[in-house]
């Protein structure tokens, strides 16, 4: 009995979490400039309850838009510790996932998921709002089936990733 | 006494219902005057409950925990106060004067939970929210005060009654009217008024440091707070409804002229704000209120 | 039953005395001494309870008879009086320990309380004068003992105390002059038929000396400086008391020496109110709405609070002036509303000031974690002075209010009403600043006040809540007041006011008892979601900005500029500017004049010539100059 209504429980929530995706985009680089579009009428994200809202408390997605620097970084991991359980984080473009066409810089950081857990990366540069569609949907299947762990494996290796974190910020 | 207790449940409910589709209405009408589609209807409903079943929460203090407790709690309280046809529980407790001090009671409880954030985009919130508040005060209680004059109490369930048969405030005192419908609309703080919240200055202001179940329930007191404004209006100038449903019409015919009005204007800064109150809405509704007393 | 009038006006004098004698002995008998007169004074008021004891001759002074008397409106006041008094001398206890002079302050103390019950319990116009200006003078030194600001701040109180004070004489040497016996009966009966131009000049007179005490606009600019310099547990005993005499002796003359119907006659009424009442009531209305304004844009605790007295006696005052029994009743409960918030608000900051040392509120913040016990008070006092329900302040005002739609006093109303909204401003910025918001690193090690410290303030937020369900005990006293000064009293019950008393009913207990079912039932709500976990003040949202202990990341200083940019324009008039332009006025007159005395004795003698020569011309043309 206390089983059937735990995975009820859960499964109600996750139904409850993939339905209504409150973005905070980190507006590192040229990535949020296909976000406006995605938003507005021909687009319409709203469509599958993703609003963007202001403040790490609120939002359930953190978005990386671009490259990372060293010292975004330091902001992004602020922001991704004040955002509350359960949380997700997406790499957006190929400058999140290996630095794309900075990859050669002295102070952008090449990989994200060495510092913060990174649920859903998106390629492309710059990624098309379809293509974005395609990965909240992408985001809401990993929800529903509970494959969207970023942030428990963020508690389980915390000590890796601040590790990684104090290397490059020192 | 099963009565009296099935009313006292029904209220609250009834009004969360009614709250609660206005804001879906809301979302709708707005994507739809936008030309988008729009969430699914019941969107702020998934929104509420999936911020109560967050898994974490913060807390700054115990102030920071009963802001939002006690503000639905007061807003709550206010509802057994406004008349709801067909249900009568708590008549003559409450008029309309220790009314509008019973409506305080919930943005100053949540003020100081706001305050306890120690983030300076809340307090710079509530700063301007109360200033916004003295604005409106000022052409509102002049409304009120005409409401008492014409009809010689401040008993709500009698200033209703005597607007039956289609003897509306809103034709007998148009100009009363037109500021108590502007009072209602600064109160809400929709567009052009919501230098409160105002997310891309100050960070949705009060709500900056909330999230998770704190966030759900204050979703829930605005569910509440857009029941309460307009149940109001529509008592004090469309002489309630004989029944629910006319009741709900009512108040949904003001609330998609709102919606309107906040999907196409900009933002007062909030001085602006005060002397636009303090000019147009103020003499208006003085004159309102002399052409009541010389007659 | 009549001895018993002196001794209880004697009871805070001998304390006084002898906790001045007893401190040179140790200070645990000055304190003792000092506590237990007070609490003495207090207990023996309850004796008194809904009594009228009259007539009890103590002196002969000027073939007039000096008399003590009692009756329920003087006992709601001797009731604050006593109260406050002693809380203050609790708070004193541990607040002022260790500073010079202490046995002179608690003689000061002891006697502005002996004082201000002297005004109370006054029974003719000699005794009544007498302990007006003692209360004056003692409430002048207390000012003076809290710094090098107090003195000027005490030397303006003076003044414009002994200007009031001359005006009230004149007033009584004018009875005096027809009457030879000034006990209260005999004035009023000689007002009730005296002529018109008399009886206003008596009223304008007297007024005067009332105005002042009672810091109504344009005679308020004592008022900040002095409750703001005056030592911390001087201000609740000036707030909370020393302007409600200002109060009581506004009801005594108006319904004690004169009468509605009596004001009514001096002028033609075309007004629902007296002219007289009505320019009073104009003069409280302005007093409440320009000293809200003024409070919202201060950056000093206490100079807030002060202005804030000025706006909420303004209320008492139009409560008092409208000569409806709601609205005297209203008045009359809450300037016992207000003896209790304002003196709990004063008794926090005090609190704070003890801790802190500084009442500058954008240097203060975050106290709540620190000074949980301060906090609490101060949000009853909050939620009390700002009128909001369950507390006492919601149905004192709720009141005023009904009294003026009643009487369609319409542009007052507005007034009242804007003030009360412009309250919740300045008292959310005076808990933000002092309580909530950013703890500085200087004060993470501050403590909550000591026990007798907090002992006022718990006692006083209890009162909040009591007064407010329980508005009947207040009017219980209240409506037999009025029943003794002729005016037909209110209809109440133990929670609220029946059909018929206002322009509807008022049940406050059910207002309450929604609001706690309410809460009850959203706590559970609340307690059945997620556990939260707390966090440090630092973990707060900065764009992702890491906030240090170092950073001051805190709203605090001019707090409300944007509201401060609408209503500039209205101060650039002010009451004290005025009386500074008088008195530079004044000195240049002087100036001039001075020139007349050259020193030159030739000059001097030609102005005898010219003077005899314009005495003789008059004398010759028939002693007539026109």
């Amino acid at each position: 009995m206390d089983k059937m209504t735990e995975e009820q429980y859960r499964a109600i929530s996750n139904m409850l979490r993939k339905r209504s995706l409150w973005m905070l985009h980190y507006c590192t680089g040229c990535g949020a400039m296909e976000l406006p579009p995605t938003m507005t009428s021909r687009y319409d994200m709203e469509r599958f309850g993703i609003v963007p809202y202001v403040t790490p408390r609120q939002a359930d997605i953190l978005l990386v838009t671009g490259y990372v620097n060293v010292k975004t970084l330091k902001r992004i991991i602020t922001v991704y510790e004040q955002m509350l359980d359960p949380k997700y984080v997406i790499g957006f473009g190929s400058c999140a996932i290996n630095g794309g066409i900075y990859y050669d810089s002295y102070s952008v950081i090449n990989r994200l998921d060495a510092y913060i857990p990174v649920d859903v990366y998106i390629a492309g540069c710059m990624p098309r709002p379809e293509a974005i569609i395609t990965m909240f949907k992408h985001l809401m299947n990993l929800i529903d089936s509970g494959k969207a762990d970023g942030y428990k494996r963020y508690k389980q290796n915390y000590e890796f990733y601040k590790n990684n974190q104090r290397k490059v910020l020192g | 006494m099963v009565r009296t207790i099935l009313i006292a449940i029904g209220i609250p409910l009834l009004a969360y219902g009614f709250g609660v589709s206005f804001m879906m209405f809301k979302r709708k009408i707005a994507a739809r005057i936008q030309r988008r589609y729009g969430p699914t209807f019941i969107q702020p409903l998934i929104d509420t409950f999936k911020l109560l079943s967050k898994q974490e929460n913060i807390s700054h203090g115990i102030m920071y925990d009963l802001g939002p407790i006690l503000a639905l709690a007061a807003s709550m309280t206010v509802i057994f106060f406004i008349p709801i046809p067909g249900m009568k529980l708590m008549t003559g407790s409450a008029d309309l004067i220790a009314l509008l001090y019973i409506m305080v009671i919930g943005s100053l409880v949540m003020a100081l939970g706001a305050g306890e954030s120690a983030n300076p985009n809340s307090t710079i919130g509530i700063a301007r929210a109360l200033t916004l508040m003295l604005g409106y005060d000022l052409p509102f209680v002049i409304v009120v005060i005409t409401l008492v004059m014409k009809y010689h109490t401040t008993d709500l369930y009698k200033i209703m009654q005597m607007q039956t048969g289609g003897h509306w405030a809103m034709w007998l005192l148009p100009l009363s009217a037109i500021v108590g419908f502007i009072v209602t609309y600064g109160a809400l703080g929709e567009h052009p008024f919501d230098v409160a919240v105002a997310p891309h200055e100050i960070a949705t202001g009060p709500m900056a440091e909330y999230g998770g179940k704190h966030l759900g329930l204050l979703m829930i007191n605005h569910a509440f707070h857009i029941y309460i404004e307009l149940a109001l209006f529509v008592d004090l100038f469309m002489g309630g409804a004989s029944n629910l449903f006319y009741f709900y019409a009512k108040m949904f015919v003001i609330f998609v002229i709102y919606v309107f009005f906040d999907e196409v204007l900009p933002r007062f800064r909030v001085d602006d704000a005060v002397r636009f109150y303090w000019r147009w809405p103020t003499i208006l509704a003085l004159l309102g209120l002399i052409i009541v007393l010389v007659r | 039953m009549d001895m018993s009038l002196g001794v209880l006006l004697a009871t805070p004098f001998v304390g006084g005395i002898l906790a001045y004698l007893g401190g040179k002995i140790h200070r645990w008998v000055r304190y003792t001494f000092a506590i237990l007169f007070s609490l003495l004074a207090f207990i023996e008021i309850f004796f008194f309870y809904n009594t009228t004891v009259g007539n009890y001759v103590w002196g002969r002074l000027f073939g007039s008879v000096l008399v003590l008397q009692i009756n329920p409106i003087s006992w709601i006041f001797a009731f604050i009086v006593t109260g406050i008094s002693f809380l203050v001398i609790l708070f004193s206890i541990n607040d002022v320990e260790g500073h010079k002079g202490l046995d002179f302050y608690y003689l000061e103390l002891l006697f502005v309380e002996g004082a201000m019950l002297g005004i109370t319990l006054a029974g003719d116009l000699i005794t009544f004068f007498m302990f007006w200006e003692l209360m004056s003078w003692t409430s002048y030194f207390l000012i003076i003992q809290g710094g090098k600001k107090s003195i000027t701040a005490g030397y303006k109180y003076i003044i414009m105390s002994v200007i009031g004070a001359y005006s009230m004489f004149v007033a009584i040497a004018m009875v005096f002059g027809r009457a030879h016996s000034l006990v209260f009966k005999n004035v009023s009966m000689l007002l009730s038929q005296s002529s018109p131009a008399f009886v206003i000049w008596f009223f304008v007179l007297f007024g005067i000396g009332l105005f002042v005490k009672a810091a109504v606009m344009p005679l308020h600019t004592w008022l900040p400086d002095a409750h703001s310099e005056a030592p911390s547990p001087v201000s609740p005993l000036l707030s909370g008391v020393l302007i409600k005499m200002g109060a009581y002796g506004l009801t005594v003359l108006f319904y004690g020496f004169l009468s509605v119907q009596l004001i009514g006659k001096l002028a033609p009424t075309i007004l629902p109110t007296p002219l007289l009442l009505y320019i009073v009531e104009w003069l409280a209305a302005i007093s409440i709405v320009l000293a809200t304004f003024l409070a919202i844009l201060q950056e000093d605790a206490k100079r807030l609070l002060a202005y804030s007295s000025i706006s909420q006696i303004g209320y008492v005052v139009l409560g008092i002036a409208m000569g409806s029994s709601l609205g005297i009743a209203g008045g009359l409960f809450h300037a016992l509303n207000h003896a209790i918030f304002k003196s709990l608000l004063f008794f926090v900051i005090g609190g704070v000031i003890y801790r802190t040392g500084t009442r500058n509120m954008s240097e203060l913040g975050g106290l709540i974690k620190k000074m949980p016990v301060s906090f609490i008070g101060a949000l009853f006092g909050i939620v009390a002075l700002s009128g909001v329900p369950p507390l006492n302040g919601f149905v004192s005002k709720w009141m005023i209010y009904e009294a003026l739609l009643q009487k369609k006093e319409v542009f007052l109303l507005i007034m009242a009403f804007v003030g009360s909204t412009g309250a919740f401003l300045y008292l959310y910025r005076f808990i933000h600043s002092v309580f909530l918001g950013q703890l500085p690193e200087k004060y993470k090690d501050v403590k909550e006040v000591p026990f007798l410290m907090q002992l006022p303030i718990w006692i006083l937020s209890a009162l909040t809540i009591v007064f407010g369900i329980w508005p009947g005990l207040a009017m219980n006293v209240i409506a037999q007041g009025e029943k003794f000064l002729g005016i037909t009293p209110i209809k109440y019950t133990l929670y609220g006011f029946p059909q018929g008393t206002a322009m509807s009913s008022l049940k406050v207990i059910n207002i309450s008892s929604v609001l706690i079912i309410a809460f009850i039932v959203v706590l559970a709500l609340y307690l059945m979601l997620p556990k939260e976990r707390f966090v440090s003040q630092y973990d707060t949202y900065a764009a992702g900005q890491v906030v240090t202990p170092e950073t001051k990341y805190n709203y605090s200083y001019g707090f409300y500029m944007f509201f401060g940019r609408v209503i500039n324009p209205i101060f650039k008039w002010s009451a004290d500017k005025m009386y500074e332009a008088w008195a530079r006025a004044t000195k240049v007159f002087g100036d001039y004049m001075r020139r007349v005395y050259t020193g030159n004795l030739e000059t001097y003698s030609s102005y005898i010539v010219v003077l005899i020569t314009i005495v003789a011309f008059v004398l010759l043309i028939g002693g007539k100059l026109w």
